[in-house]
């Protein structure tokens, strides 16, 4: 988002220089032009999907476009077995560790915030949850699935989904 | 403490634009769906208060708008449209650089004078490049797997979050994967190659120029055709 945003702000004929993808773009154009092959079998256990703030809310109210449909378009290529949190998109709570919060030392509040998303994956009754950005998988790995006692929660970036469920 | 002299504020250090709190109601919607609410005693409500009341240096050194994640709920629910998220953006970038918490500072001088928030050598980083592309094409399927870092022309330049060459290597295996599947023509930078803008967090928009700039630069000195946004 910095980068989009950046771009927008300092570089606007950049642009007009060469195209842009998000992740979420390039994954859907791969699956969609039969680039990549997924098998649905590989992720058989019940997953959750997080929407990262960036790229939902903020994207929705600073660049007009929330990416929620895109990953969960992707979670259905991947698994037949996945079921939303909730509230979700745009009502979704923060992981806790946005804005720079996992650099600070503020771990306990850190934590404090994270619960509000761990009530959410427990009552989904998920044993893994896919997230398309990296400080939130940093907060659910290395954090919140330790001190809300959920270790057996697996914790899977997005495109980590994607490439273990290529055929080649 | 002093009554506030609400016709004459000569202090105003945030120079608020209206649409960061002069329009708040104070109905506290904001509060109310914010996962630290009552954190040292603040809130999205009591920040905006603040900030417009003249109690500026409060909400400077107060911990609160660095434990708050500007993740947006707060803004997205309010009925008055406050930018909540710039205005806490702002009150960071008044905080003394020196005094912004943990490494959030020192990770954006890392990159202004390294390229990455690591401080990783350029020496150091295609040797990892290299290293963890040998060991991805032992794996069955991609023998033939090359790193393809300063290739020119290529259909997409990638950046790279600092953290995966500092520490977690195996991690960037899931793209090449996925590239190497849809036989992309793809590259890597192997200078300037940061992916993650933690001026954004800080409040420093020079900072965030720069680093966005060094992207323009290195899609124009490879020629590539189009970038794929840092995840």
């Amino acid at each position: 988002m910095a980068t989009r945003l950046g771009l927008q702000k300092w570089f606007p004929d950049a642009f007009k220089k060469f195209g842009v993808y998000t992740v979420f773009d390039l994954m859907i154009k791969y699956i969609k032009e039969g680039r990549i092959k997924l098998d649905k079998t590989r992720h058989p256990q019940l997953s959750t999907y997080h929407d990262p703030c960036n790229y939902g809310r903020k994207s929705e109210m600073m660049f007009g476009h929330g990416y929620y449909e895109e990953g969960r378009w992707i979670m259905d290529q991947c698994t037949d077995n996945w079921v939303d949190a909730y509230p979700n998109r745009a009502n979704q709570f923060c992981c806790g560790a946005g804005g720079g919060a996992w650099l600070t030392p503020y771990n306990e509040e850190r934590v404090y915030y994270g619960r509000k998303k761990i009530e959410q994956i427990k009552a989904t009754g998920a044993k893994l949850i896919v997230v398309p950005c990296h400080s939130c998988y940093d907060q659910f790995k290395k954090s919140l699935r330790v001190e809300y006692d959920m270790q057996d929660l697996e914790v899977k970036y997005l495109w980590a989904v994607v490439a273990d469920s290529i055929v080649l | 403490m002093e009554a506030l002299d609400l016709t004459n504020r000569s202090r105003r250090k945030l120079e608020l634009k209206p649409e960061w709190a002069n329009i708040c109601f104070a109905c506290g919607t904001c509060a109310s769906g914010c996962p630290v609410t009552g954190v040292d005693g603040w809130d999205p409500r009591k920040a905006i208060r603040a900030a417009v009341l003249g109690l500026e240096d409060e909400l400077i050194d107060a911990r609160w708008p660095w434990i708050c994640t500007m993740c947006g709920r707060c803004q997205y629910a309010c009925p008055q449209g406050v930018e909540f998220v710039s205005l806490i953006r702002h009150v960071r970038s008044h905080r003394d650089r020196e005094k912004v918490p943990g490494t959030l500072h020192k990770g954006v001088e890392a990159a202004l004078k390294t390229g990455n928030n690591f401080s990783i050598p350029k020496d150091d980083f295609i040797f990892v490049m290299e290293d963890v592309a040998e060991e991805f094409a032992e794996e069955e399927g991609f023998s033939d797997f090359k790193m393809p870092l300063d290739k020119k022309g290529a259909n997409i330049l990638c950046t790279v979050h600092g953290k995966l060459p500092f520490g977690a290597t195996d991690d960037m295996k899931f793209w090449w994967k996925i590239f190497y599947a849809a036989k992309e023509d793809w590259t890597i930078p192997s200078e300037n190659w940061e992916g993650v803008n933690w001026g954004l967090f800080t409040g420093d928009d020079e900072a965030m120029k720069t680093m966005v700039g060094r992207i323009v630069e290195n899609m124009e000195k490879l020629e590539a055709k189009n970038l794929l946004f840092p995840e």
